[in-house]
């Protein structure tokens, strides 16, 4: 068989609840190819047919012969009453892996790994990282062609992850067709291809600069652009001097850094410097279909941008949020926002908060107030 | 198949609490059983009183070991010595010709003791006439019943107790209730009072049961009962809180639970007597809660025992209540206030309370 | 005492040491209202053991550390929400008996109406009703009694992109209107939410500041060519700490010319340019230095 490992229109169910419908991931050889969503989206379903634990309700699954799988479980799969060397012989042995053949794949992966050291440390005392790193090493022990990772980095600081990254990639850059689950958007953005699963359903696939491209609907930005490009510098300086007071509960330093911060996104909103002149933009309508980037508000509607909009080009995170209202909106019945799709939990209980605390009357009473400094 | 089984020796070297498991718990078996399982009982505690008193004591060998004799005291004395545990057996003589009339008390509430009593009396040619108190058909039921209830709550107290506890640790919810208004002594009163309530119920369910379905008598003082009860309940449930602290899973918490439980069956004296056990292993028995609340629970239900006679025992077991609980109690609070390593702290403080005022 | 105006967290070189290892050492930060200040760092860099300070449930070996201006205490929780990374709900209690046991720890009446997507579970038991679902009840759970400060641990892990989004949205309105929050993380995305990091190794406070203050100036050098394996390999084979992104390869902490010395060994060509380092970028170097 070629290199192109993979699960084609496979759907799995178990009992009434349909795990995967009819998901189509190929994982090619030489490359990453990333698979996002939340817990329960249908990752390790998917990951768990690539490695034949479960079987397809329908749907085709081309992989190599088991003995050239390598596969690291979530719970990554070391054994932790056993030693970093005691590990390696384990699988080693279970693949019979031997002599000079294993002694030179042990330095190896141990030494990229960054566990040359320590192989008598006992696996469950190795930090996070260190126990991932293992895994992975293990997973890859036997050089296998198809490499199937579910969660690598879940729980690995951000240091560890650069390097645990590192060795996912020489995989790949080795020949390896690696298939990676990962609950997060920045790892996926990495990936040569990414598959964004939701509740066992394609949200959308295909390379980032695709995924981005093809985001469904327009996705715009909200803030007080103008204002932040004029108040931002002001405030800085009135932070350097110290004084950081209080403004209706919301300090100054924090209103110049949302501030600021939209005025440094402003290269990303298509149409670039045609912009500069153009009033504030007003606060989200729609809370069901906006939400937060750092100071930012990002809404979207589905359909091509309107008449005046200037339509922000979506990085993969709002792209995939994208994706998610489009589908939730096809589903709750052709875009019409029903009131029940609103997630907002803050407004649980009594938080014995103003109720102006309302997204809209913040930001507007923000924005007035720049207006007046400026 | 050679790997899977190399590996998995080496991980179970590792795992200490499964190793002491497999080599610890064969040991108490072997050594409990070998040594403590013996219901042959060769001596018996006896009494003579009465007026041919001195004759017959002289005439008595094993396994009668005579501890007293007293021609002066009659039958309310021999029973009296029965009920508070005196003596296994007191016989009482008759004024009649050649010791006619003699009546040999026997405490059915010491089964195997009782049951040599009789056979020994019986193979003396029947001169003597064999009285069982207490238990006169020399009833198993009789004895398990209230051994029973103890064991029932060392289950309940121990084992239920500490899954409980370690649940909330392992779930996080622990350190949630840490970080919430109560005061430590809140969470642990409000943690513990279930439990605590719980197995009083079940004590009192069992007991009403046991003399229900068994005919088991409560002939004493419900009250000393409910003391004894209350205290052996602290002990094990205090065992159960000090399991949690130490233990992640609650895997660990129910192996521990079981290594706790195990010898408190076998030699706590409620399948075999104390008395006949090797000296080598009858002073385990004699560390254990569960043995002092059974020589209570027997000690009133069967023989209506008074609270003085029963003053070592309710001793014991509050002295071991107050140690265990307030180490459990005190391992808790560990885990819910923080350990206050320095006290020079306040001290630090004005500096930044003024630059605070100054903002 | 109230003492409105003092910082809703204040650590002045607080310490602490357990036995002979300093999991704190001499670290300085503050919380001021309505500000998101993320908490960044390796395992063991200590962020467990200040956030477990902030919360109470240690006491500092050394230094002090003031919530609302006074020392913690069993007071200063009642102005305290925290989401654990264990969410630290009951499995075995429904969705009502969670919020109506919390409800009641801090004296409230019971959350008469839930958000959303939690409306319609109050009966079931919260082990049952998903990962997500828990993370957003938990979030509830700590907002109910209005805090002052919001300790979040790993708020988002586990939850989808769409989730998350909606997540970082209370957040930031319990920010916009006053709320001090204190976040740890492991990812770049959500410390990009945050007004100010602090950056933590090895016990030790490394940087803090904005995401731009922390990067600053330093630069990182993006290769493109066609062939990304064989210049990734050649480049690690170089020793440098080369990284892949999408199809390109990144190498941090590495001046221009060195890259492009070691591609030219290889005899490979490439497009080889100088870019901003990321903060991941940043915050890798930052702590293998430290």
């Amino acid at each position: 068989m070629s290199g192109e490992w993979g699960a084609y229109g496979v759907t799995v169910r178990f009992g009434r609840t349909t795990a995967l419908d009819d998901v189509t991931l190929e994982v090619p050889a030489g490359q990453v190819t990333a698979l996002v969503g939340g817990d329960g989206a249908g990752k390790t379903t998917l990951l768990r047919t690539l490695v034949g634990v479960v079987p397809p309700d329908s749907g085709t699954i081309s992989v190599p012969a088991l003995r050239d799988i390598g596969f690291m479980p979530t719970a990554s799969g070391v054994w932790r009453d056993l030693s970093v060397d005691e590990n390696v012989d384990f699988v080693a042995a279970a693949y019979g892996l031997r002599g000079a053949e294993l002694r030179g794949r042990r330095a190896e992966l141990l030494e990229a790994a960054g566990l040359a050291g320590v192989g008598d440390r006992l696996a469950g005392q190795l930090s996070g990282g260190m126990r991932q790193k293992l895994a992975f090493s293990l997973a890859m022990l036997h050089r296998p062609t198809l490499l199937v990772l579910d969660e690598p980095s879940t729980g690995v600081d951000p240091v560890s992850r650069v390097d645990l990254w590192r060795l996912i990639a020489r995989a790949a850059a080795d020949g390896a067709a690696v298939a990676m689950a990962t609950t997060y958007l920045d790892e996926a953005e990495r990936a040569a291809a990414v598959l964004v699963l939701d509740e066992g359903r394609t949200l959308a696939y295909g390379p980032p600069e695709k995924v981005t491209a093809q985001a469904p609907g327009t996705v715009t930005v909200s803030v007080a652009r103008e204002a932040a490009r004029l108040q931002g510098a002001a405030d800085r300086d009135s932070r350097l001097a110290g004084g950081e007071a209080n403004h209706g509960g919301v300090s100054v330093a924090r209103e110049a850094a949302r501030l600021q911060g939209a005025a440094d996104r402003d290269s990303r909103l298509a149409g670039g410097e045609a912009n500069h002149g153009s009033p504030t933009t007003a606060a989200p309508v729609d809370r069901g279909y906006s939400w937060r980037r750092g100071h930012e508000f990002h809404t979207w509607h589905p359909g091509p941008p309107g008449p005046g909009e200037r339509p922000l080009e979506p990085d993969m995170e709002d792209a995939v949020i994208a994706a998610a209202l489009a589908d939730r909106a096809a589903r709750a019945g052709g875009g019409a926002r029903t009131g029940e799709d609103r997630e907002d939990i803050a407004d649980a209980g009594p938080t014995g908060r103003d109720p102006n605390s309302d997204n809209g009357a913040v930001r507007a009473e923000a924005a007035g107030s720049e207006g007046r400094n400026a | 198949m050679r790997a899977m089984i190399f590996k998995e020796f080496r991980e179970l070297r590792r795992d200490r609490r499964t190793v002491a498991m497999l080599i610890v718990l064969p040991l108490v078996l072997l050594v409990g059983f070998g040594y403590a399982a013996n219901f042959n009982v060769s001596h018996l505690k006896t009494d003579v009183v009465g007026p041919q008193a001195q004759k017959v004591a002289a005439a008595l060998h094993q396994p009668f070991d005579v501890e007293k004799v007293a021609p002066g005291q009659g039958a309310p004395q021999a029973r009296e010595r029965l009920r508070d545990d005196k003596a296994d057996v007191v016989v009482v003589t008759g004024s009649g010709k050649g010791g006619a009339g003699t009546v040999a008390y026997i405490d059915g509430s010491n089964l195997f003791a009782a049951q040599k009593a009789t056979g020994a009396l019986a193979g003396a040619g029947g001169q003597v006439e064999a009285k069982v108190l207490f238990n006169p058909d020399l009833k198993t039921s009789w004895i398990m019943v209230p051994a029973l209830i103890g064991l029932i709550l060392t289950f309940i107290g121990t084992i239920i107790t500490s899954i409980g506890m370690v649940r909330e640790r392992q779930s996080g919810t622990l350190e949630q209730l840490a970080v919430m208004p109560f005061k430590p002594s809140d969470v642990i009163i409000g943690k513990i009072a279930p439990y605590f309530l719980l197995a009083a119920l079940d004590m009192i369910v069992v007991t009403v049961l046991g003399t229900l379905l068994f005919g088991v008598p409560f002939q004493g003082n419900a009250g000393v009962f409910a003391v004894g009860g209350a205290l052996f309940l602290f002990v094990v449930l205090g065992v159960g809180v000090l399991i949690s602290t130490v233990s992640q899973t609650q895997g660990q918490a129910i192996q521990l639970a079981m290594m706790t439980v195990m010898p408190q069956i076998i030699f706590s004296g409620m399948f075999f007597p104390l008395a006949s056990m090797a000296a080598g292993v009858r002073w385990i028995g004699y560390l254990l809660p569960l043995t002092y609340f059974n020589m209570i629970s027997q000690g009133i239900m069967l023989r209506g025992a008074s609270a003085a006679s029963l003053w070592l025992p309710l001793l014991l077991l509050t002295a071991m209540a107050v140690v265990v609980f307030s180490a459990a109690v005190l391992r808790f609070r560990r885990d819910l206030a923080p350990s206050r390593p320095s006290t020079g702290r306040a001290t630090a403080a004005p500096p930044q309370a003024a630059e605070a005022g100054a903002r | 005492m109230s003492t409105p105006d003092a910082p809703l967290v204040e650590v002045e070189g607080a310490t602490r040491r357990f036995g002979s290892f300093t999991a704190v050492d001499n670290v300085s930060m503050r919380v001021e209202r309505g500000e998101i200040v993320g908490l960044l760092g390796a395992n063991g860099a200590g962020k467990t053991t200040l956030i477990k300070m902030v919360l109470g449930l240690i006491a500092p070996t050394g230094g002090t550390l003031r919530l609302f201006g006074r020392e913690p205490s069993r007071q200063t929780r009642r102005q305290l929400g925290y989401v654990a990374q264990g969410l630290g709900l009951y499995a075995d209690l429904t969705v009502r008996e969670n919020l109506a046991f919390v409800a009641e720890a801090f004296g409230r009446p019971r959350p008469s109406e839930l958000p959303g997507p939690l409306r319609g579970t109050e009966d079931r038991l919260v082990g049952e009703i998903g990962w997500g679902l828990q993370r957003q009840l938990a979030f509830v759970a700590a907002l109910g009694h209005g805090p002052k400060l919001l300790v979040l641990d790993e708020p988002t892990s586990g939850v989808d992109p769409l989730a998350r989004a909606r997540l970082w949205d209370t957040v930031h309105e319990q920010a916009d209107s006053g709320t001090g929050v204190l976040v740890t993380t492991h990812y770049m995305q959500e410390a990009q939410q945050c007004d100010r990091l602090v950056l933590m190794s090895r016990g030790r406070q490394v940087a803090a500041g904005t995401e731009k203050d922390i990067i600053g100036p330093t630069t990182a050098v993006e290769v493109r060519t066609d062939a990304w394996a064989r210049a990734f390999d050649a480049l690690i084979d170089a020793g440098l700490p080369a990284t892949l992104a999408g199809r390109h390869v990144r190498v941090a902490d590495t001046a221009l010319p060195r890259v492009g010395e070691a591609l030219e060994r290889a005899g490979l060509r490439a497009e080889v340019r100088q870019v901003p380092a990321t903060l991941e970028e940043r915050m890798t170097s930052i702590d293998r230095a430290a």
